[in-house]
C-alpha cells in the first residue's frame, strides 16, 4: 500500500510538468488545428538550452527558466512565421507532415550542436527528497511541479482575463467571424504558436535537472504529449491537464509494476486505443461537423 | 480551327511517342544497372528499387484513397522479420519460398491498421500510423524469444552463390516486384475500384451516401499497399542479411517514402517512383559525403518542410499543369451559360398537384438526435406518401439537414425508426441505404471536385459485388445512361470539366444526374431552388416534375415558399426537431402553428387571396 501511494505520487508529479508541457500543444491545436509534431523537440531543445546556460554560466535552471521562456518565445514566433504558417489551409495531414520536418530538422540540429549523447543537469538539490512519514518527494520533481503550476495559473488567467487571451478564444471557436470583429487571425496565431512554445519551455528548462537529455528522446515527448492531448481530447486545457495526471500515474504504474521497458510503450497504446475507441477525448464533445464530414 | 485540332492531336502523338521512348531507356537502364554500376551505385540502386515499390504502395493509399501514413516503413520491416524469422528457423528453404508470407503478412497487419481509418481521419489517423510503427519496434525489440531482441537476427546464406551471381537475384527479383506495383498501381487507376478509392478520397461520406462501400475499398486498398513492400522486406533482409530494430523500423524510412510520393506527385503512376529515384540517391550522398546522422535528418526534415510548403502538388502534376496552360494559351475554356437547360421544352404544367397516396414509401417515427447538450431531432415522426413530392420546412435551426442525414445515413439516431419500402434501414450503412434506393443531394453541392463530370455521374454504385471492382471504370453502357443523365439536366457540354471549376448551380444539376444514376426510388434534395437564378429554380421544378411524373418520389427541404407550395404535396413542418404540422400547402398555410413558428403573420396579409396558388406570392 506504501509502495502503491508513493508510486501515484511520483506520478502525479511527474504528471504537472507532462501537463505544462502539453498545454502549449492542445493550445496550438485549439486556434489553429495545426498538431505540432515538433513539441517534443522544441521541449529537448529548451532542455539543452538550459544545460548550456548551466554548464557555461553555472545558472540554477529554476533560474533560467524566465530566460528560456523569452527565448522559447523567439524561437516559436520564428519557426511559426518561416514555416508553419505556409502550411495553413492546406490539408491537416500536410501540417502534420511541415511540423514533424521541423522536429526531424530540430533533432539534427541540437545532434550537431550537443552531440547524440546523454546531458544532465546536476544542481545541489538533484538528489534530495523531502520526506513526509513513509513518503518521499524528490525535490526536484517538487520545484518542477511547483512552477508548472504558477505557469498554468497564468496560463489561465491570461486565456480568460486578458484581451489577448478573449482574441485566442475567439480565434479557436470561429476564425472567420473572429476576424469579421476585428481580430487579426494571422497576429493572434502566431501569437499562440510562441506562447505554446514558451510554456513548454519552462516545462523544458526542468526536464534536464529531472532526467538525461539526449536528441533523439523526441520521439519519446512528443508520443507522451500527444496521448495527453488525446486523452483530454485536442484543444482542452483541462483535458490536457487530467491526461498529464493520467499518463503520468500510468508510467509510474508501468514501471513499478510491469517492467521498466513498458512506459515507452504505453503513450502509443493510448493513441491507438483512444483515437479508436473514443475520438474525441475524454472532455472533448462531439460536434455536428465531426460527425457528418 | 480544324487545322489546329489536327495540329494538336499530331502533337500530343509526337509527345506521346517521346515520353514512351524515354520511359522505355530509362526502364532498360533500371533492369541492365548492375552492367554499368559500381558497388556503390549498385547499392543505391537497390535502395532505390525497393523505396520505389514502397512509394508506389503507399500511393494506394496516400495518392488515391487520401489517408497519409508514416507506417509504410514498419511493413518493409515486417517482410524482413518474416523472413529472418521463418528463414532462421528453417535455413534450408528457398527465400523465393518466404517472399509471398511475408508479403502476405505485411498486407494482413496493413489491413488491420486499414480498421482504424474506420473510426479516425486525417491528423489522427497520421498520428496513428506514427504510433503503429514505434509499436511494432517496441515488439520487434521485446518480444525476445522470437526476434530476438535488439540484437537482431542474422540471415542464413542465400542458396545461390554469391560469386557467381553477385547482386543480380536481388536486383532482377526488385525490379519484377517494382514493375508489379506499378502494374497494380495502373490496373487500379483504370477500374471501379480506383474510382472508388478517388471518391472516397474526394468526399468519404459523398462516397458513401452514392452506394461506395468504403470500408471495403479501403481494406483491399490497404492490403494491397503493403503487398509488395513486405515482400520486397524480405529481399532487403537477405540483401543486408540482417535485421535489427532500430535499423528496420526507422522512422527515416517511411519519411523518404512519403516524401517519394510528394515529390514525384501524390495520386500519379508514376511519380512515387520517380520521387524514391530522386531521394534515394539524395540519402546515399548525405551519408557518404555528409556525414550521414544529423545531416540527414536535416535533409529530410527540411525537405519535408519545404516540399509541402513549396511543391505540394509534385513534379508530375506541376510538370502536367505547366504543360497544359502552355498548350491551351489563348483559346476560351467553356463558359458558365446553360442554353442547353434553357433550349429543352418545359413539361406540361400541371392541372393540379400529385396526388397523395396511402402506401408510405418512407416512414420515419420518433427520430432521435442529440449533439452534446443540443437536442438537433427530437421525436421526429413522419412519411413520405409513395409517387408524392413531399416537402419539408422550418426555420434555420429546425434539424431539417439532420433528419437528412439521419435518413440517408450519415448519421446514426439515438433512437427512432425508419423504413423504407417496407424495411427498417436505421442500422444500416449509407452505400447499404443507397443500394435500397435513396439518393440524395446536398445543401452545399459535395461533387469529387478532381473528378471530371462524367466520371462523377458515373461513381455512384447500385450494389456491391467483389467483381465489380475489376470492371472498367467508365464502361460503354455506363457512359451511355451518364450521358443521357447529363443531357436530361442539360449540362452534356460539360462533361469532361473539372467537377470543382462548375458553378454552383451546375454543380448542382450534376449533383442530381449522379445520383439518378442510382435509380432511387427515393430522391432527397437538400435545398434544390437555393443560391441560383429564378431561371435556373424554374428549371429545377420541372426537372423534379418530369422525374415525379417517371415514378419517382421527392422529398425535399426547401426555403423558398413559391417554389415548395408550388410544387409539394404534402409539406411536413418542422420546428425544435419535431414535425408540427402536416398537410397540404392549402393547409399548412392556415395553420396558426406554422404561422407562429415559421412563415410568420405578415404571411397570411400578403396571400389571403392565394389559395394554393401560392407560387406567384412572394414568400416570407
Amino acid at each position: 500500500m506504501i509502495a502503491l501511494t508513493q508510486t501515484l505520487i511520483l506520478g502525479v508529479l511527474a504528471g504537472a510538468v507532462y501537463a505544462l508541457m502539453a498545454s502549449g500543444l492542445t493550445l496550438i491545436f485549439g486556434v489553429m488545428r495545426v498538431i505540432n509534431i515538433a513539441h517534443g523537440a522544441f521541449a529537448v531543445l529548451a532542455a539543452f538550452l538550459t544545460y548550456s546556460l548551466w554548464s557555461a554560466f553555472g545558472l540554477d535552471p529554476l533560474l533560467a527558466i524566465p530566460f528560456i521562456m523569452v527565448v522559447m518565445f523567439g524561437i516559436g514566433w520564428v519557426v511559426y512565421q518561416g514555416a508553419v504558417r505556409h502550411s495553413r489551409g492546406s490539408h491537416v495531414s500536410m501540417t502534420v507532415l511541415v511540423t514533424f520536418g521541423i522536429a526531424l530538422v530540430l533533432e539534427g540540429v541540437m545532434g550537431i550542436i550537443w552531440g547524440n549523447r546523454s546531458a544532465s543537469i546536476r544542481t545541489d538539490y538533484t538528489d534530495a527528497s523531502v520526506e513526509v512519514g513513509p513518503f518521499f518527494f524528490p525535490q526536484v520533481q517538487l520545484l518542477a511541479a511547483a512552477i508548472a503550476v504558477v505557469v498554468l495559473i497564468a496560463l489561465y488567467f491570461l486565456l480568460n482575463k486578458t484581451w489577448l487571451g478573449r482574441a485566442i478564444r475567439a480565434a479557436s471557436v470561429n476564425e472567420s467571424g473572429a476576424l469579421l470583429v476585428g481580430v487579426s487571425v494571422a497576429a493572434v496565431a502566431a501569437l499562440t504558436f510562441a506562447i505554446g512554445i514558451a510554456t513548454l519551455g519552462a516545462g523544458g528548462a526542468m526536464l534536464g535537472a529531472i532526467q538525461p537529455i539526449v536528441p533523439g528522446t523526441h520521439y519519446q515527448w512528443i508520443a507522451r504529449l500527444l496521448a495527453i492531448i488525446v486523452l483530454g481530447g485536442f484543444g482542452s486545457l483541462p483535458g490536457a491537464v487530467i491526461g498529464a495526471m493520467i499518463i503520468g500515474v500510468t508510467e509510474m504504474l508501468a514501471t513499478t509494476y510491469v517492467g521498466s521497458a513498458w512506459p515507452v510503450a504505453v503513450p502509443f497504446l493510448i493513441i491507438f486505443i483512444v483515437l479508436i475507441v473514443r475520438p474525441q477525448g475524454i472532455m472533448g464533445a462531439r460536434l455536428r461537423e465531426d460527425l457528418v464530414s | 480551327m480544324s487545322d489546329a485540332a489536327a495540329k494538336s492531336v499530331q502533337d500530343e502523338r509526337r509527345s506521346r511517342l517521346i515520353r514512351n521512348g524515354v520511359l522505355a531507356v530509362l526502364a532498360l537502364i533500371v533492369v541492365l544497372f548492375p552492367l554499368i554500376g559500381d558497388a556503390s551505385m549498385e547499392n543505391t540502386m537497390i535502395l532505390a528499387l525497393i523505396f520505389a515499390i514502397g512509394a508506389s504502395g503507399l500511393n494506394i493509399i496516400t495518392g488515391y484513397t487520401g489517408y497519409l501514413s508514416l507506417s509504410q516503413g514498419a511493413f518493409l520491416g515486417i517482410g524482413a522479420y518474416v523472413a529472418a524469422i521463418l528463414g532462421r528457423s528453417m535455413p534450408d528453404i528457398s527465400p523465393f519460398v518466404w517472399m509471398p508470407v511475408a508479403g502476405l503478412t505485411a498486407a494482413l497487419l496493413a489491413m488491420l491498421l486499414g480498421l482504424v481509418t474506420y473510426r479516425s481521419r486525417g491528423a489522427s489517423f497520421v498520428i496513428i500510423t506514427i504510433a503503429f510503427l514505434f509499436l511494432v519496434q517496441f515488439v520487434a525489440t521485446q518480444w525476445v524469444p522470437v526476434t530476438n531482441g535488439t540484437a537482431g537476427i542474422t540471415f542464413p546464406l542465400p542458396t545461390w552463390s554469391n560469386a557467381v551471381w553477385g547482386n543480380w537475384p536481388f536486383h532482377l527479383v526488385l525490379v519484377g516486384l517494382l514493375a508489379l506495383s506499378i502494374l497494380v498501381s495502373w490496373w487500379i487507376r483504370r477500374t471501379k475500384f480506383g474510382t472508388g478509392l478517388i471518391a472516397i478520397r474526394e468526399d468519404e461520406g459523398k462516397a458513401g451516401s452514392v452506394g461506395i462501400n468504403a470500408p471495403i475499398y479501403k481494406l483491399l486498398a490497404f492490403g494491397l499497399s503493403a503487398l509488395f513492400v513486405g515482400m520486397a522486406g524480405t529481399v532487403y533482409g537477405y540483401y543486408l542479411s540482417f535485421v535489427d530494430p532500430i535499423g528496420m523500423f526507422s522512422i527515416l524510412n517511411s519519411v523518404i517514402i512519403v516524401l517519394a510520393i510528394i515529390l514525384g506527385g501524390r495520386g500519379t503512376l508514376l511519380g512515387p517512383v520517380l520521387g524514391a529515384f530522386i531521394l534515394v540517391p539524395v540519402d546515399a550522398f548525405a551519408n557518404n559525403y555528409l556525414g550521414g546522422g544529423n545531416i540527414r535528418l536535416l535533409v529530410f526534415g527540411g525537405l519535408l518542410v519545404l516540399l509541402v510548403v513549396l511543391l505540394p502538388k509534385g513534379i508530375i502534376p506541376t510538370v502536367q499543369l505547366l504543360l497544359e496552360k502552355r498548350r491551351t494559351k489563348g483559346t476560351v475554356g467553356l463558359t458558365g451559360s446553360i442554353t442547353a437547360l434553357a433550349d429543352r421544352p418545359l413539361p406540361p404544367p400541371r392541372e393540379k398537384l400529385a396526388p397523395v397516396g396511402d402506401t408510405m414509401l418512407l416512414q420515419v417515427t420518433g427520430l432521435e438526435k442529440s449533439f452534446g447538450a443540443l437536442k438537433a431531432v427530437d421525436g421526429c415522426t413522419f412519411g413520405v406518401p409513395e409517387g408524392s413530392i413531399t416537402a419539408l420546412i422550418g426555420p434555420n435551426g429546425s434539424g431539417k439537414t439532420t433528419v437528412f442525414n439521419l435518413i440517408s445515413g450519415l448519421m446514426t439516431p439515438d433512437a427512432g425508426e425508419i423504413v423504407l419500402d417496407g424495411e427498417r434501414i436505421e442500422g444500416l450503412a449509407p452505400w447499404g441505404r443507397a443500394h435500397r434506393g435513396i439518393g440524395r443531394t446536398f445543401q452545399m453541392t459535395r461533387l469529387f471536385r478532381e473528378m471530371t463530370v462524367l466520371e462523377n455521374v458515373v461513381a455512384p454504385l447500385r450494389d456491391f459485388q467483389f467483381r465489380q471492382l475489376g470492371l472498367g471504370a467508365v464502361s460503354g453502357s455506363e457512359a451511355e445512361k451518364a450521358e443521357e443523365f447529363l443531357e436530361f439536366v442539360g449540362m452534356q457540354a460539360y462533361r469532361d470539366a473539372r467537377a470543382g471549376s462548375l458553378s454552383y448551380g451546375q454543380q448542382k444539376l450534376v449533383e442530381l444526374a449522379q445520383i439518378l444514376v442510382l435509380d432511387p426510388k427515393l430522391i432527397m434534395l437538400d435545398e434544390p431552388a437555393g443560391g441560383i437564378n429564378p431561371t435556373l429554380i424554374e428549371r429545377m421544378g420541372g426537372l423534379i416534375r418530369e422525374l415525379n411524373d417517371q415514378g419517382k418520389t421527392f422529398l425535399l427541404v426547401e426555403h423558398n415558399m413559391p417554389f415548395v407550395l408550388g410544387l409539394c404535396n404534402p409539406v411536413r413542418v418542422l420546428a425544435r426537431g419535431q414535425v408540427i404540422a402536416e398537410g397540404s400547402p392549402a393547409e399548412i398555410q392556415k395553420d396558426p402553428l406554422v404561422l407562429d413558428a415559421y412563415l410568420g403573420d405578415d404571411y397570411m396579409l400578403e396571400n389571403r387571396s392565394g389559395d394554393g396558388a401560392a407560387a406567384k406570392g412572394e414568400g416570407r
